[in-house]
C-alpha cells in the first residue's frame, strides 16, 4: 500500500531537510531570535560581536553588489547544512560529532573536548565555539529551554534542525504530518522561506521544492553533500 | 477524538496547531513530562508544558502569539496559527517578549522618592495607590495629564473612562506617530480605521517610504503576504520601493528609486499627471481627482516641471516618471496598489505627499477590487483607542509644563523626555511639573524623574484585548491573557487605574473589579452577538474558546466603502527642510530602528543583538554615509563625526561607510541614546530625536521627523561598530557567488 510505504520509510528512515527561498527572504532576522530562544543560545553582548564570536545557529549574511545608485543587497540564511558527506565529521579526535541515520550531523557536547578541528573543517563556518562559560542574568534563566542542554565553556555548538522538537514528535513512532514539525527559525519565519521536512517522503513540501528549477546548494562544489538546499533570488532584468 | 498524550507530544514538538491548550491560568489537569533529548536518567526533565494564546500590541502592529509554559515559567513565543494577522509568524520583538517578563532591570516594586529629587524607597501596594489617590485628590484635574504610548481595546477604554471620570488631560505619545498616514487614509478613502494591504495578491507593489518588511506598522503581517507575493500560487508580484533611503524593503525590491527626501508627493502627481493625461486609469476618478478638468488642474505637476527636483540631475528625468506611471497602471500584471508612509509622510508636506501617493489607488482600481489585491478596508473600530497626539500638541502642553500650569503627570510608557525633539526643552519643562507618576515597568528617562512609580506588568502577564489597526478586513478582537503569573510585586496599569478609581469614588464610571472582569464584560458582549468565529451555547464557554483560539472575529463585519476620490490639490507643498544647503548640505532621513524601533524596545538584549538587515550593526548607533561622500570627507569605517543640525544641537555618531547611502544623504537609526531604561540600553549610541528640528507637518501638526539638513564635523575619535560582518566589504565573487541568482525578463 502506498500508504503503508510513505508511514514505513517516515518512520524507519526519515531524513530531515531543508529549503531556503531566496526570493522571500527579506532579512528580517526573525529565525536567528527565535533560535536564540529556543536553543538556549547564549546572550551575544556587543564584545562577542567585536571579536566575530557571537553566536548564532542560524545567521543571515549580507552581501553587496555594486554602489549607489545600482546596488544590492543579498541576504543569505545560514546554518549548518547538515552535510550528508560532512568535512567536520571526520577530524574529531573523540568522535563528538557524527552523523546519525536520520541525516544530521549531531553534536555531543559532554564528549567534545574543545580541539575546534570540526569548526576549521567546516567550510560554512557553521560551528561555533563556547571561548567562555555563558552566563544569563539570574531571572532571564527563567526562560531557558528545559529541552535543551545549555553548553559550558570549551564546547563546540551548532544547529541542531531543532533535534528537541524532531525527538518530541518522532517519539511515538507515529509518521509526523508534513508541515507540523518546525525547527524555531521556519516556524518563526514571517515570508515562509524555511521549508523543513522528511524528504524521505516524496510528498513532503520540502522534497517536492528541492527539485524546483531554482534549486542550488551553497559550495556545492566541495562536495559536502548538504541537506539544505537554496533556491535562487530571482532578478527581472530591465 | 481524544487528545492522547503521544498526540500531545508530538503537537508540542510541532507548530501548535490546535495546541492551544488553555485553563485559565490554573494547571491543567494532567501532567506532561517531557524528556530531554539526551535521554539519560539525570536529564529527565520533569515539568508541566502548556501553550497560552495572546496577543501583542504595537502602534500599527498586532500579533497573536502562542506562550510555550512550563513550571510556571514562560519559555517561548511562537505566532498563533489561528490569528488572521500574523497566522503562525512572529518577529523578533515579539520573541523578546520573554526578556521583558523576566528582565533584571524591571522595577519589582512600587517606589516612592523621600524627597524631590531624593533616592527611591520601595513601598507596598496599598501606599502606592493612596499616595497617587491623595495626589490627584489634591490635584485639580484640569492641571492634570495623563500621557500614555498608545493603546487599544479594553485597556483604551478603562484609561479614557479614567480619564474623563477624573477630568485630566488624555495625550497620546509615539516618537513617530501615525497621524500623517491617518489623515491622508481619512482624506483620499474617507475610512477612519487604516486599510489592510492585500500583498499576497497584489501583481504590482509601488511603495513609497513605507519600509513594510522592515518596521512600518505590521511587518509580520505584511511579510506573510510578501512571501505570497513572490513565490506563492500566482505570478511572481513586482516591488518597486521609492525611497530616499535604502531600507530592507528597498533592498526586496525590484527596482529601488531614489527619490530627492520629500518630493514623494510630487513624483506621485506626476505619475497620475501622466495617467490622466494618456487615459491610463479609471476615468470616473480622473474626473473626480481633477475636480472635472483633466489634467489641466494637474499642469503643475507635469513630468517635465518637476522631474528634476525628485531625482535631481541624474536620475533618469521625465522619462522615467512617464514609465512608472504607465508600468504601474499597465494591465499586463495583476491587481497593482500603492501605498505610502515612514519618511515619505515625515516632512512638512507628509500629507501632501501621503495624500498624493494613496490616491493613485483610485485609477488603477485598487480600492477593494473584487479579485483580491490592493486596499482592503476595516471597518470602524466601535472601542475607544488612543493614538498618539501630534507634535503640534505636545508643543503646547510641553510649553503649559513649562508655565508651571501642569501639577501632575501621569505617564504610562510615554517617555517624552527621551522621544520629543531635544529643542523643546522638555526635561526642563518637566521640571516644573508638581509630581510626576509613572506605571512604567522599567526605568526610562521620563521614569527616572517620576516621584512616584507604580510599575506595571509586561504583556505576557496582563489581561487584555485588541482591536488591531490596521486589521485584516474584517472586526477582530483578540484576547490578551497572562501566560505567567507576575513575577515581581507589579500591577497591571488597567488594574491600578480601576483600584485608583475606586479609591477616588468613581467606582460607577469603571464598574469592573479588575482588568479580567471588563475582558469578560468584552467577551460577553461578542458572545451575545452570536455572531463570527467562535459561538457557543454558553458564556463560560464561549470564554473559554475564545482564550484557546487568541480571539474572535467574524468576517461578515466588514467595512463601509470607500469614499468618493477627494479632489487633489493643484500646487506642490514643499517639504521645508530646516537648514540652507550650503551650511547644511546633508539631508538626515532618520529611521526606526530594526530591533529597538525608536527606542522603546532597547532595553532587550535578543533585540539589540539582532544585526540590523543591511549593516549588520548591532548593538549601537551608526551614520550610513555614501562611500563617495566619505572619501570627500576623509571620513572612514568607524570614524565618529558629529552631526550638526540647525537648531544648534548635535549628536557624535559612527560611520558607517553604506555602499547603498545616496552621495547627498546621510541616515542614522532611532533608538539609540538612552541616558537609563536598564543597564542593556544606557550609554550606549546616540539619540537622533535629540537633534531633529521641530519642524511639523503643516496641516496635521505630526514631527517632520526627516526635515533637517545637517552636517558633519570629524572628530579624532573611533569607535568599532560592533557587527556581524567581518571588516572586509562582503561582496559575491565574480564566478564564484555563494547566492546564486535566476535572472528572467520582464
Ligand atoms: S555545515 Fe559545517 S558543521 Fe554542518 S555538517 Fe557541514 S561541515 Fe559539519
Ligand atoms: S525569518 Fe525568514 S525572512 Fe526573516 S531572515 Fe530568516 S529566513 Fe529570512
Amino acid at each position: 500500500m502506498a500508504t503503508q510505504t510513505k508511514a514505513s520509510a517516515q518512520r524507519d528512515n526519515p531524513k530531515w531537510e531543508m529549503v531556503v527561498d531566496l526570493d522571500r527572504c527579506t532579512g528580517c532576522q526573525a529565525c536567528v531570535i527565535a533560535c536564540q530562544a529556543e536553543n538556549n543560545i547564549p546572550i551575544n553582548e556587543e564584545s562577542a560581536f567585536h571579536e566575530h564570536r557571537a553566536i548564532q545557529w542560524i545567521r543571515i549574511e549580507r552581501y553587496w553588489e555594486g554602489e549607489f545608485p545600482d546596488v544590492k543587497a543579498r541576504f543569505l540564511p545560514l546554518l549548518c547544512q547538515q552535510c550528508d558527506n560532512a568535512p567536520c565529521e571526520p577530524v574529531c579526535p573523540v568522535f563528538a560529532t557524527y552523523h546519525n541515520n536520520e541525516g544530521l550531523n549531531v553534536q555531543v557536547y559532554n564528549r567534545c573536548v574543545g580541539t575546534r578541528y570540526c569548526g576549521n573543517n567546516c567550510p560554512y563556518h557553521a560551528r561555533l565555539f563556547n571561548y567562555w562559560e555563558p552566563v544569563w542574568p539570574e531571572d532571564l534563566r527563567n526562560q531557558l529551554n528545559p529541552d535543551v542542554t545549555v553548553r559550558t565553556r570549551g564546547v563546540m555548538e551548532k544547529c541542531t534542525f531543532c533535534i528537541q522538537r524532531i525527538r518530541r514528535a518522532t517519539r511515538g513512532g507515529e509518521p509526523v504530518e508534513d508541515g507540523t514539525l518546525q525547527p524555531a527559525c521556519a516556524q518563526a519565519c514571517p515570508t515562509s522561506a524555511l521549508v523543513f521536512g522528511n524528504s524521505n517522503d516524496p510528498d513532503a513540501k520540502v522534497s517536492r521544492l528541492k527539485t524546483d528549477e531554482r534549486h542550488f546548494r551553497v559550495m556545492e562544489h566541495l562536495g559536502t553533500d548538504p541537506s539544505v538546499t537554496y533556491l535562487k533570488q530571482v532578478d527581472v532584468d530591465g | 477524538m481524544g487528545l492522547t498524550r503521544r498526540r500531545f507530544l508530538q503537537w508540542a514538538g510541532a507548530t501548535g496547531i490546535g495546541a492551544v491548550v488553555f485553563n485559565g491560568c490554573r494547571v491543567p489537569d494532567h501532567e506532561i513530562q517531557v524528556q530531554s533529548p539526551v535521554q539519560i536518567p539525570e536529564d529527565l526533565v520533569t515539568g508541566r508544558d502548556n501553550y497560552y494564546a495572546t496577543v501583542v500590541q504595537g502602534p500599527g502592529s498586532s500579533e497573536g502569539l502562542l506562550v510555550r509554559v512550563m513550571e510556571g515559567r514562560a519559555k517561548k513565543v511562537e505566532g498563533n496559527p489561528d490569528y488572521p494577522m500574523n497566522t503562525g509568524k512572529h518577529g523578533l520583538r515579539a520573541e523578546a517578549l520573554l526578556q521583558a517578563a523576566y528582565h533584571p532591570d524591571r522595577i519589582k516594586t512600587p517606589l516612592r522618592r523621600v524627597a524631590k529629587g531624593g533616592p527611591f524607597r520601595p513601598i507596598g501596594w496599598p501606599e502606592a495607590i493612596a499616595e497617587l489617590t491623595r495626589v490627584l485628590t489634591e490635584a485639580d484635574p484640569s492641571r492634570v495629564v495623563l500621557a500614555t504610548a498608545p493603546i487599544r481595546g479594553v485597556l483604551a477604554d478603562v484609561t479614557r473612562r479614567f480619564a474623563d471620570s477624573y477630568g485630566a488631560r488624555l495625550v497620546g505619545f509615539d516618537p513617530l506617530d501615525l497621524t500623517v498616514l491617518r489623515a491622508a487614509i481619512k482624506r483620499v478613502f474617507g475610512q477612519d480605521a487604516l486599510p489592510d494591504f492585500d500583498i499576497a495578491r497584489t501583481g504590482y507593489l509601488l511603495s513609497f517610504g513605507s519600509d513594510f518588511l522592515g518596521t512600518w506598522l505590521d511587518p509580520t503581517h505584511f511579510a506573510r503576504g510578501y512571501g505570497e507575493f513572490r513565490q506563492g500560487d500566482r505570478e511572481r508580484g513586482y516591488l518597486v520601493q521609492v525611497d530616499s533611503r535604502f531600507s530592507p524593503t528597498a533592498a526586496a525590491a525590484d527596482e529601488w528609486v531614489y527619490v530627492t527626501p520629500g518630493s514623494e508627493g510630487l513624483l506621485a502627481m506626476a505619475m497620475i499627471h501622466t495617467i490622466v493625461s494618456d487615459g491610463l486609469g479609471d476615468d470616473a476618478a480622473a474626473s473626480a481627482l481633477t475636480g472635472g478638468r483633466g489634467a489641466s488642474a494637474l499642469s503643475a505637476f507635469a513630468p517635465s516641471a518637476v522631474a528634476e527636483r525628485v531625482f535631481g540631475e541624474t536620475g533618469g528625468g521625465a522619462e522615467r516618471i512617464r514609465k512608472m506611471a504607465r508600468d504601474f497602471a499597465s494591465a499586463d500584471h495583476a491587481q497593482a496598489l500603492a501605498i505610502g508612509g515612514g519618511s515619505a509622510g515625515a516632512y512638512a508636506n507628509g500629507l501632501f505627499n501621503l495624500t498624493a501617493i494613496y490616491a493613485l489607488n483610485h485609477l488603477v482600481g485598487a480600492v477593494d477590487p473584487p479579485n483580491g489585491g490592493g486596499l482592503v478596508f476595516n471597518p470602524p473600530s466601535e472601542e475607544p483607542r488612543i493614538t498618539a497626539a501630534p507634535l503640534r500638541e505636545w508643543k503646547q502642553l510641553i510649553s503649559d509644563m513649562r508655565a508651571g500650569a501642569i501639577d501632575v503627570l501621569l505617564v504610562r510608557d510615554a517617555n517624552i523626555d527621551y522621544g520629543l525633539p531635544g529643542s523643546l526643552g522638555t526635561r526642563e519643562a518637566l521640571g516644573n511639573v508638581g509630581t510626576i507618576v509613572s506605571f512604567s515597568s522599567f526605568l526610562d528617562e521620563t521614569t527616572a524623574l517620576a516621584d512616584l512609580i507604580l510599575p506595571g506588568n509586561t504583556p505576557l502577564e496582563e489581561w487584555g484585548t485588541d482591536i488591531p489597526d490596521p486589521g485584516p478586513g474584517y472586526r477582530t478582537v483578540a484576547f490578551q491573557q497572562p501566560a505567567i503569573n507576575r513575577f515581581n510585586d507589579t500591577l497591571s496599569f488597567g488594574d491600578a487605574l480601576l483600584e485608583t478609581g475606586r479609591e477616588l469614588g468613581f467606582g460607577d464610571q469603571l464598574p469592573w473589579a479588575t482588568m479580567r472582569d471588563a475582558v469578560r464584560d468584552t467577551a460577553r458582549a461578542l458572545h451575545e452577538s452570536g455572531r463570527g468565529s467562535v459561538t457557543q451555547p454558553t458564556f463560560e464557554e464561549f470564554w473559554k474558546r475564545a482564550l484557546e483560539r487568541g480571539g474572535w472575529w467574524d468576517m461578515n463585519a466588514t467595512a463601509s466603502a470607500a469614499s468618493a476620490p477627494p479632489q487633489l490639490p493643484t500646487a506642490a507643498a514643499s517639504p521645508d527642510l530646516a537648514g540652507d544647503e550650503d551650511q547644511y548640505p546633508f539631508f538626515l532621513v532618520p529611521y526606526e530602528a530594526h530591533g529597538i524601533g525608536a527606542g522603546g524596545f532597547a532595553h532587550l538584549p535578543w533585540v539589540q543583538s539582532a544585526p540590523d538587515p543591511i549593516t549588520t550593526v548591532t548593538w549601537a548607533t551608526w551614520l550610513d554615509v555614501n562611500p563617495t561622500t566619505a572619501r570627500e570627507l576623509n571620513l572612514h569605517q568607524d570614524d565618529v563625526v558629529i552631526v550638526g543640525a540647525p537648531n544648534g544641537r548635535f549628536i557624535h555618531v559612527t560611520v558607517y561607510v553604506n555602499p547603498a547611502t545616496p552621495p547627498r544623504v546621510v541616515s542614522i537609526p532611532f533608538g539609540g541614546g538612552h541616558e537609563h531604561f536598564t543597564g542593556v540600553a544606557a550609554k550606549r549610541g546616540a539619540n537622533v530625536l535629540d537633534i531633529l528640528a521641530d519642524t511639523e507637518d503643516a496641516e496635521t501638526g505630526a514631527l517632520a521627523w526627516a526635515g533637517t539638513r545637517v552636517r558633519l564635523t570629524k572628530t579624532r575619535t573611533r569607535v568599532r561598530l560592533p557587527k556581524l560582518e567581518g571588516d572586509e566589504l562582503a561582496v559575491q565573487l565574480p564566478g564564484e557567488e555563494v547566492i546564486e541568482v535566476q535572472h528572467v525578463r520582464r
